[in-house]
């Protein structure tokens, strides 16, 4: 893996608190675009084309919450740049920008993605 | 329908009578509009029938008006609950809640957002972002998609994306008031 991402390359993400799964969740199933908003930037795990089992099994080890996925394509799409940023400990560990000066997604970005994420675990009821 | 003078009814009442019990109204026209109409026994029954139909019709259609006034306002009752209980949740959330050092929610703002939840007509979708600040929610029937953002300050953002994808931003005070007109302009 290097700093490049293709488009087609997917990007998970472990929606917090795990304690409160349904907090981010609306009436009809999808997601809020509340769960996008980080002045931090948006933490993620690339897929490097690994299988969706795979990475959740992966993702699961450390976390009980839910996971959603989105494409790079979808990111790139409304001007947001993901950054490859491995540490010690996750050497899949990247995040998504609103550019590359500003790390908090704008209003419009937060709720494209919303839109465009797809959810992998089981939804709250 | 037939109009005939007083003087012809005076001098031909059976013939009149005739026509009216054969179904045909007679109408008789009076000084100042004092008309009156001469139709059958059956005719009159027929048409006091008609109208207590149509009463009757009239009172199911208010209580069907009202009926689904009220299961709204219950249905409003019940997401004002839900997102004060949500509120509490979210006042629970400590430091880091989000993964990433999110801070946890300051009690003015928790305070804020249960004043304005509890004077809402319409409840939006609440959710906590992790700026320390709670985003209120509306979708309507056109799928547009209204977002207002609760902070610490006096006013509110808010960010309209509408169903042909223009979005739309504007800043109002964030009060209750302000919110309920502006949540009635995007529903009606």
């Amino acid at each position: 893996m290097d700093n490049t991402f293709q488009n087609t390359e997917k990007l998970y993400r472990a929606v917090y608190p795990p304690e409160v799964a349904d907090i981010f969740w609306k009436k009809d199933g999808s997601i809020s675009s509340a769960a996008f908003a980080d002045p931090k930037g948006l933490s993620v795990e690339r897929g490097d084309y690994r299988k969706d089992n795979d990475v959740i099994s992966s993702m699961r080890k450390k976390f009980s919450g839910h996971i959603i996925s989105l494409y790079v394509k979808n990111c790139t799409d409304t001007g947001a740049v993901v950054i490859y940023t491995p540490s010690r400990t996750n050497i899949y560990h990247s995040e998504i920008h609103g550019n590359e000066k500003t790390a908090l997604l704008s209003k419009s970005q937060r709720r494209y993605l919303a839109n465009h994420a797809v959810i992998l675990t089981p939804r709250p009821l | 329908m037939t109009i005939a003078k007083q003087a012809q009814i005076r001098t031909n009442i059976k013939q009149y009578f005739d026509m009216a019990y054969e179904g045909e109204a007679v109408i008789v026209p009076r000084k100042q509009g004092k008309n009156v109409v001469i139709i059958s026994e059956n005719e009159y029954n027929r048409l006091n029938q008609a109208v207590r139909v149509a009463a009757y019709a009239t009172a199911v259609s208010e209580t069907k008006e009202h009926k689904p006034e009220s299961a709204k306002h219950h249905a409003e009752e019940n997401n004002k609950t839900h997102n004060l209980e949500k509120l509490k949740t979210i006042r629970s959330f400590k430091k880091n809640w989000n993964g990433n050092n999110a801070p946890s929610f300051p009690k003015r703002l928790m305070d804020k957002a249960e004043n304005l939840i509890n004077g809402l007509t319409i409840q939006p979708e609440i959710f906590p972002t992790a700026l320390c600040t709670i985003q209120l929610e509306y979708d309507n029937a056109r799928r547009d998609h209204m977002e207002i953002e609760i902070g610490l300050s006096d006013t509110a953002e808010i960010f309209i994306v509408k169903y042909n994808g223009e979005e739309i931003y504007e800043t109002i005070p964030a009060d209750a008031d302000a919110i309920n007109a502006k949540a009635g302009d995007f529903y009606g």
